[in-house]
């Protein structure tokens, strides 16, 4: 009886031993864990040729309102933080053309406009980034833009025509936003 | 609070297959009647046993192969984010786990029959457990990003993860074959309460160079997610009745299955052992309440696209809604009623043990010394040690641990066994387990990983067993 008594406090003894230690811990450290992913894809691309280009000259040959809800959607603009737009305008026709982006809110007033003057072929390639958020415009031009409207004007003659194979405006675009998911 | 936060971090951080625990204290302990649990075929020399209702066998583990809360809520002076971005996000692999199971036996009673060579055994326990794999990628994703990140590509392949809770019913025989085999099978009948599991996840995201636009954003997606029973409980919630839904869905009123656990035990020669067993061998099939989800097919996006003249012929036309229409069509997310097969993670044990010092006397009153009711009992020694091997298959293979063993008889009334175990969550475990018996009253407890409980916030596996019976080897 006596080694059975040894033996169950030998027993509780080595559960003791290795038991009961911990290094502090401080769980409310969660409440500073903050998931801020900054994401990154297209948003327009816009193509017109040459030919369509000539139809007119001295006013704009192309005007649209594009709804984009991308921007105002919920999901997106009750969690973005800042971020930057960047434009990429290539010109290889043979004239000089202007490109306005512009950002419209649900009721098509305008948020925000961007304006490209481009000169003719051969030219080099317009990009340029606006940022949006505490080192840019204000990031509610985002979160409330609803729709895209792109308009091009022709500054040259609506007769010449580039030498450079499939004349073309072209304007991309991309986004790069970082948002709060927590 | 605190529990509960670790618990959402334990499933909301992991993606979560069904794991059983590693019993390597209790398998081949043959003073406690719960070792027929994890062997059928075990040297049984009781004449009945009973358990404890509730109490008979009680057992939890959690483990993570990845991260323990230390590393991430230790008072370190170190920011979160940074710890959570070091040691979770890129720290781990897809390959770490983090699992939790917990059994609590209803029922358990056992008895020799006319054939003193047989003894049956039979009962009901609850058992609830998940598992789920680190998702990086989409870990990445989330605390990253896919910015500045051209042409990697996010494995959704990444998300496996499998959870459910159910009763078991079982009935199980025993048969001591000669002097030197027992061989045991038991039946199961499996009534699944709740049942979830996405592990057969593929493709990709991807963001690269675009065609036309700056970038093109390619998602590739095979994904399932399949559940039974959350309905049924979510509505019993909102009405007030989940327990007894839960109890009803777990007493026949769910999902059933069937499954088999095999097992023996085989003398050597007098003094060394080998044994095996092969557990949950089985499925459930899911009928009701069942509900999958799907998220399948392949789209290329690059923004919205307007090439001229195509887009001056519908100037009403809604460039974001067809974009957002091709991306719904090509990657429908779809869901479905359809019935399922879940499979149960079978289990392998097997060992080899040597006994060695003074022989015991036998439990049994009768001059027959190692003989029970005409079946051949072998001398049961002081001391036993050997190995054991323990193997789960997993969604990403099989995962196996190794055990030494080292187990130690005073007399008929205790028995210690401690073991050191090797697997994926320690190298380290040492584990101890004590079984007494105070007349027809048994007693076990054991725990695992005891040494990491020098700093328990640290530990990356935690598991404890116990259980309350009453014994008989026949009159005295």
């Amino acid at each position: 009886m006596n080694r059975l008594r040894k033996i169950v406090t030998s027993f509780l003894l080595m559960l003791l031993v290795f038991s009961s230690c911990t290094e502090k811990q401080d769980f409310d450290q969660r409440y500073s864990v903050e998931i801020r992913p900054t994401v990154e894809a297209s948003i327009l691309y816009v193509e017109a040729p040459e030919r369509i280009v000539n139809l007119v000259t001295g006013a704009s040959f192309f005007t649209q309102d594009f709804n984009f809800d991308g921007f105002s959607s919920t999901i997106f603009s009750d969690r973005v933080i800042e971020g930057t737009i960047t434009y990429i305008v290539e010109n290889t026709t043979s004239k000089e053309l202007e490109i306005t982006v512009e950002f419209l809110d649900e009721g098509n007033n305008v948020l925000d406009t961007e304006v490209f003057s481009i000169q003719p072929a051969p030219t080099e390639i317009v990009q340029r980034e606006i940022a949006y958020g505490d080192n840019g415009r204000s990031i509610d031009i985002i979160k409330n833009s609803s729709g895209i409207r792109v308009s091009a004007l022709n500054l040259g003659d609506n007769t010449s025509t580039s030498s450079l194979p499939d004349p073309k405006i072209t304007l991309k675009s991309s986004g790069k936003f970082r948002v709060r998911l927590r | 609070m605190k529990k509960a936060f670790l618990l959402i971090i334990i499933l909301y951080g992991f993606g979560i297959r069904m794991f059983s625990q590693n019993k390597q204290l209790l398998y081949d302990f043959s003073e406690i009647p719960q070792s027929l649990i994890v062997n059928p075929g075990v040297e049984a020399d009781f004449n009945w046993y009973a358990g404890v209702p509730l109490l008979s066998g009680i057992s939890l583990q959690v483990g993570s192969s990845g991260v323990s809360a230390n590393d991430i809520f230790a008072d370190d002076g170190l920011d979160i984010n940074d710890k959570i971005r070091d040691r979770a996000v890129f720290g781990m692999n897809p390959r770490d786990e983090l699992s939790g199971t917990y059994q609590i036996e209803l029922l358990n009673i056992g008895f020799r029959g006319a054939d003193p060579d047989l003894f049956y055994s039979m009962g009901i326990y609850h058992e609830g457990d998940a598992i789920g794999y680190w998702f990086q990628d989409y870990a990445i994703l989330a605390f990253e990003g896919n910015a500045d990140r051209l042409n990697q590509e996010f494995d959704l392949g990444h998300l496996k993860a499998r959870g459910e809770a159910m009763n078991v019913f079982h009935f199980g025989v025993n048969k001591r074959v000669n002097n030197r085999t027992t061989a045991g099978a038991r039946v199961k009948l499996y009534s699944s309460i709740f049942d979830f599991n996405s592990t057969r996840n593929k493709g990709v995201f991807v963001t690269t160079e675009g065609q036309n636009n700056i970038f093109a954003s390619t998602l590739e997606a095979d994904m399932r997610l399949r559940t039974s029973g959350f309905n049924e409980l979510k509505e019993a919630e909102e009405d007030g009745s989940i327990a007894g839904t839960f109890i009803k869905r777990g007493f026949f009123g769910g999902n059933l299955g069937l499954g088999v656990d095999l097992g023996f035990t085989y003398h050597l020669n007098e003094q060394t052992i080998v044994t095996a067993s092969l557990l949950d061998l089985g499925f459930i099939y899911h009928t009701n309440d069942v509900k999958s989800y799907t998220l399948a097919g392949g789209a290329t996006i690059e923004g919205v696209e307007v090439i001229l003249p195509d887009a001056l012929t519908d100037p009403n036309r809604d460039f974001w809604q067809d974009l957002v229409d091709e991306v719904e069509e090509f990657v429908p997310f779809e869901d479905d009623t359809k019935r399922y097969i879940s499979f149960r993670p079978t289990k392998l044990n097997a060992s080899v043990r040597y006994n060695f010092g003074e022989e015991l006397p036998s439990r049994v009153d009768c001059d027959c010394s190692t003989v029970v009711r005409g079946g051949n009992l072998r001398k049961k020694y002081v001391n036993g040690a050997g190995a054991q091997l323990y193997m789960i298959n997993r969604p990403r293979g099989p995962q196996v641990a190794l055990s030494a063993f080292y187990l130690r008889r005073l007399g008929n009334v205790a028995a210690i066994k401690a073991t050191y175990t090797v697997d994926k969550f320690s190298a380290t475990n040492v584990g101890l387990g004590l079984n007494l018996q105070a007349g027809p009253v048994n007693l076990y407890v054991m725990a695992d990983n005891l040494l990491a409980y020098r700093n328990i916030a640290a530990t990356r596996y935690a598991s404890f067993q116990l259980g309350l019976n009453i014994i008989s080897w026949g009159r005295k």
